[in-house]
């Protein structure tokens, strides 16, 4: 069983899980629920409290992290910073070559953002230095994608983009996906599985199995309510309004 | 001036040895732990002292504190309950009294005290000189080799330790080089100048650069030639030559915001 934290403080106790080669999970709570300290166990940034993360050897994983953890002071520009996911994989001696370049701005154009590469990171609106760092953590090519609230402070149609591209990423090239949020509704059309760390409780499973008002409300201490809007899962926090339920 | 041998070697080893604190500044400055640079310098002036005091080889002594005080920032876990910062200002507090506290034990005369502060380039000997420029020319040899890694683990450590990257050992590398520098430099240029070397051309390049290359190019430059005009200065107007080359990198810091601000607003 596997509990994280800090300062051997646990914040999440007894967890045990695996995730598969092409599995999108998902793991949601409320602000100081332990989901970050999980992330980053999971990615050997903090070693565990209990238990142990076993890693198949080999696997490529790229790591897009929250925003505003990314120092802006820095005079470089978005192929720069794309080129460094690049970098990361390269021997201390190697010099990145012509195809490392082509990868960059094949990752930047994957992500509509080739036009921003030129760019001063510094100079881009949010969502697009969002895009600029999942744009570096694919030209990592990696096999395993972790992303710590990769939607934070983006509009409705940045967010849409966003899930949508992960969607097809996980589709077309089989990447395993871990996300990070505390807005549920980000993940209930994308996720395979989801993990929601409560103050109580922890669920986890397959959406169907997690997408239980009693349970969902029982995490989050609040009422819950489940419902349908233009054919996507959504859920209501609070008092019920006029969603199809 | 330069037909005296002694500014000769002054303006060699200033150039030599404040390139090489500009090009290494760089990576304190976007780190946001410029105090380190102060603690350093700082630290290796503990070493120069208790050479002083013991008869020991000074160039040793101050590497082995400076390179010391470099290691316990990269190994030690500080305590969560005071920020890094906080940290360093205990470490720069300890490493300022205990020289002063050496060397008074030792009953060295003030007049060290105040050469470690400050300094004394116009004395640098021939063979100082040599061994700066060497060290100027490792420094800027393990810059052109490892710039990439250095930045990679600058800019976000995490992601590059998730992609397989060693950032403690590389973040310690980068302490133990400024450490080096920072030893190298104290003997000669004195603590106030070398961290103003670790510190001023650095913020002057970022503030009118828009590319990490420009910005070593530009902060290398700056730390190249304002202390040699510093000399100059201090030569034609009979001025203390640390504290004239300390007053002309800190004016570039101004000049450079100034260009900045009308630049960005054209």
């Amino acid at each position: 069983m596997l509990s994280v934290g800090y300062n051997r403080a646990p914040v999440v106790e007894g967890l045990s899980f695996a995730v598969h080669r092409g599995d999108i999970l998902g793991i949601v709570g409320p602000n100081g629920s332990g989901k970050t300290a999980l992330l980053r166990t999971i990615l050997g940034l903090l070693r565990p409290i209990r238990g142990e993360v076993e890693r198949q050897t080999g696997l490529a994983i790229s790591y897009v992290p929250q925003r505003d953890r990314i120092d802006t002071i820095f005079p470089v520009t978005a192929l720069d910073v794309v080129l460094m996911g690049r970098a990361a994989r390269t021997g201390p001696f190697e010099r990145l070559q012509r195809t490392d370049l082509d990868a960059g701005i094949r990752a930047l154009s994957r992500l509509g953002a080739e036009p921003l590469g030129r760019q001063l990171f510094r100079n881009l609106s949010g969502g697009q230095q969002q895009r600029v760092l999942l744009a570096r953590a694919l030209a990592g090519e990696p096999d395993v994608l972790v992303l710590d609230e990769p939607t934070a402070g983006m509009d409705a149609a940045s967010e849409a983009g966003i899930l949508e591209f992960l969607r097809d990423l996980n589709r077309t090239r089989g990447v395993t996906i871990l996300l990070v949020t505390h807005m549920l509704p980000i993940v209930l059309d994308l996720a395979s599985s989801i993990m929601l760390l409560g103050a109580r409780t922890i669920l986890h499973g397959t959406v169907d199995e997690v997408l239980q008002e009693d349970r969902l409300s029982d995490v989050f201490g609040v009422p819950v309510h489940l419902g349908v809007v233009a054919g996507r899962r959504t859920l209501v926090v609070g008092r019920r309004t006029g969603v199809d339920g | 001036m330069v037909e005296f041998t002694f500014m000769r070697l002054a303006l060699v080893a200033s150039a030599a040895m404040g390139a090489a604190l500009g090009l290494i500044g760089v990576y304190l400055v976007i780190r946001r732990v410029v105090f380190l640079g102060l603690v350093l310098a700082n630290a290796a002036t503990v070493g120069a002292a208790a050479a002083e005091v013991f008869g020991w080889s000074s160039e040793i002594a101050s590497a082995a504190t400076a390179v010391g005080a470099a290691l316990g920032f990269g190994l030690v876990r500080r305590p969560r309950r005071v920020s890094d910062e906080s940290l360093m200002g205990w470490a720069y507090a300890a490493a300022s009294s205990a020289p002063v506290l050496i060397l008074a034990a030792g009953s060295a005369p003030d007049a060290d005290a105040l050469h470690m502060l400050f300094g004394n380039i116009l004395a640098v000997s021939d063979s100082h000189t040599v061994g700066l420029v060497l060290v100027a020319l490792g420094i800027g040899l393990a810059h052109v080799l490892f710039a990439r890694r250095f930045l990679l683990v600058t800019f976000d450590a995490d992601g590059a330790h998730v992609a397989g990257v060693n950032t403690r050992l590389w973040s310690l590398g980068l302490n133990l080089l400024v450490g080096l520098a920072a030893a190298a430099a104290v003997q000669e240029l004195g603590a106030l100048l070398t961290f103003a070397l670790l510190t001023l051309p650095a913020m002057a390049a970022l503030l009118v650069t828009t590319n990490m290359r420009a910005t070593f190019l530009t902060a290398a430059g700056l730390g190249a030639t304002l202390p040699c005009l510093g000399l100059a200065v201090s030569f034609y107007f009979d001025l203390p030559a640390g504290p004239a080359s300390v007053a002309l990198l800190s004016a570039s810091v101004l000049a450079a915001a100034a260009v900045g601000r009308f630049s960005s607003a054209r």
